[in-house]
């Protein structure tokens, strides 16, 4: 749950990266860190990994000014992905105020990806909140890698698997260039602003 | 397309997902490419080739094994800790609590032993205690941590009570024949001082029981959520009082529950049971600082159960 502070005009939200293990979480995360220098904050946190894999969460937190006399500052999280890792990834989604679902391009990860989206259903619902309703965009991640030869699905058969019902704005990625990673945040970021408007009416 | 292109693309495809930490994925093809080499009749370097293979499969799955059987979660360092707490966790006894939830039981303990001071958090913190010793070690050292608190003086009768009745459905569901020892209750105490000769003061019974409240339901007599059962987390419990957030969002139910209003029809959910009873709304306070600012935390008194 965003924080607002109404003597200082500030708000602090939380935006959470979820999606299936090694889809390029925290790739998405690094690349920010790395090139949105201005906005960030303070450093980025990895809370330990294992082989490259995110064990707990990883953090940044960014700051994006003044929008509408509001000072925004933003913290980005990154769950665990891996499916034994359930509970963590509850614990980091709450109080979420924004989602960014980066799914995975490469074709023998169509399942994960499905599987991933429910999870993270499963889990909103515990928390009272409705897929439907929360601030979610998609990113199709990978997508450098049909350079390589390498089968992905298209992004229409993406859209099929996991927008179909939910149609909301979806970006393709590689976030190991850095391509899409922007475009889905500051996607993201205006989503949330416009739900915390509508539940705050923060920018009068 | 030509055997060997096809060895080729599996190959490649096998040491990209390897890459990119797929490794079941990776091995999968590995294990495809292995399948058409066989059916090569001449090959050169078909043995090899083969052998290769064999050994990219092996090491994958050395690699499956570590990520699969390591440490779900490892000791942090005092600095993750210290981002884990200040993360997640809003008062002294959630940030305790919350790195339990982190796995990082041993400095959660630490910090709820400390919070064992504080007669607002005993109660609480002393289940969770109970709850790291189970998760660090068993259900044995829980129990012995119950019979230590019980010969000390920390806790009165009614806060260790609240601990046993806690742990003593734990212990029975994993089926271990142990009853624990109800502590000598405040009354018992007073009773003993009177036998002795001393001066008979007049004490206040005192209270009932009551079980460990997780949630609780509501149902409206008047107002626009009449006839309506609307469910409410417990956040906090002392006794018979339990306290409850209202989102500000909620303004509808906000404005509905008064300071003294009664509430006749309540359902009330604990761990092992549930039952109905009665309360009154004691407390209406809105929360003016923390990120649950603009909430309302509503006291309600238990009055029957």
């Amino acid at each position: 749950m965003a924080i607002f502070n109404l003597k200082k005009r500030e708000i602090e939200c939380k935006v959470v990266y979820y999606g299936p293990g090694r889809c390029g979480k925290t790739t998405n995360l690094e690349y920010v860190f790395k090139s949105y220098k201005k906005q960030v904050t303070g450093e980025m946190v990895s809370i330990n990994t294992e082989g490259d894999r995110t064990l707990f969460f990883d953090f940044l937190p960014i700051g994006l000014g003044k929008i509408k006399g509001c000072d925004i500052r933003v913290q980005l999280y990154t769950v665990p992905g891996q499916v034994k890792y359930s509970s963590t990834r509850k614990l980091v989604l709450r109080g979420v105020d924004g989602i960014v679902f980066v799914a995975d391009s490469l074709e023998v990860r169509r399942e994960k990806n499905m599987i991933s989206l429910k999870d993270l259903q499963s889990n909103l619902k515990e928390y009272g909140k409705s897929i439907f309703k929360v601030p979610l965009i998609m990113q199709y991640n990978k997508r450098d890698l049909a350079d390589e030869g390498i089968p992905l699905m298209s992004i229409e058969q993406m859209d099929r698997d996991l927008n179909r019902q939910l149609k909301v704005p979806s970006f393709p990625g590689s976030a190991v260039k850095g391509t899409g990673v922007g475009v889905t945040l500051k996607a993201c970021l205006m989503e949330t602003l416009k739900s915390l408007q509508r539940e705050f009416k923060w920018a009068k | 397309m030509d055997i060997s292109l096809q060895i080729k693309s599996l190959l490649n495809e096998a040491e990209l997902y390897r890459a990119q930490g797929l490794f079941p994925e990776a091995k999968d093809k590995y294990h495809a490419a292995s399948d058409l080499i066989h059916k090569i009749g001449k090959l050169k370097n078909k043995d090899s080739l083969l052998k290769a293979i064999s050994d990219k499969i092996q090491s994958l799955e050395k690699k499956t094994a570590k990520v699969e059987t390591g440490p779900s979660s490892p000791e942090l360092s005092e600095k993750g800790q210290n981002l884990i707490k200040s993360l997640f966790g809003e008062n002294d006894l959630q940030k305790a609590v919350v790195l339990a939830k982190f796995g990082q039981f041993e400095r959660a303990v630490v910090e709820l032993e400390a919070l064992l001071k504080d007669d607002v958090y005993r109660v609480d913190a002393g289940k969770n205690i109970i709850r790291c010793k189970m998760a660090i070690a068993s259900v044995d050292d829980a129990i012995d941590q119950y019979h230590q608190w019980l010969s000390g003086d920390l806790f009165t009768g009614h806060q260790l009570e609240s601990i046993r009745t806690y742990l003593q459905p734990i212990i029975d569901r994993k089926g271990i024949d142990k009853i624990l020892p109800v502590p000598v209750s405040e009354k018992d105490e007073i009773n003993t001082d009177a036998d002795s000769g001393g001066i008979a003061f007049s004490m206040p019974e005192p209270e009932e029981e009551i079980l460990d409240i997780t949630s609780i339901g509501i149902t409206f007599t008047n107002g626009s959520h009449k006839g309506k059962m609307v469910e409410f987390d417990v956040n906090f419990q002392s006794g018979g009082t339990l306290s409850l957030i209202i989102s500000k969002n909620d303004k509808g139910l906000i404005d509905e529950l008064k300071e003294g209003d009664r509430l006749d029809d309540i359902q009330f959910y604990s761990p092992i049971a549930m039952f109905k009873g009665t309360a009154v709304v004691t407390t209406k306070t809105r929360i003016d600082t923390g990120p649950k600012r603009g909430d309302f935390c509503l006291d309600i008194k238990v009055t029957s159960t």
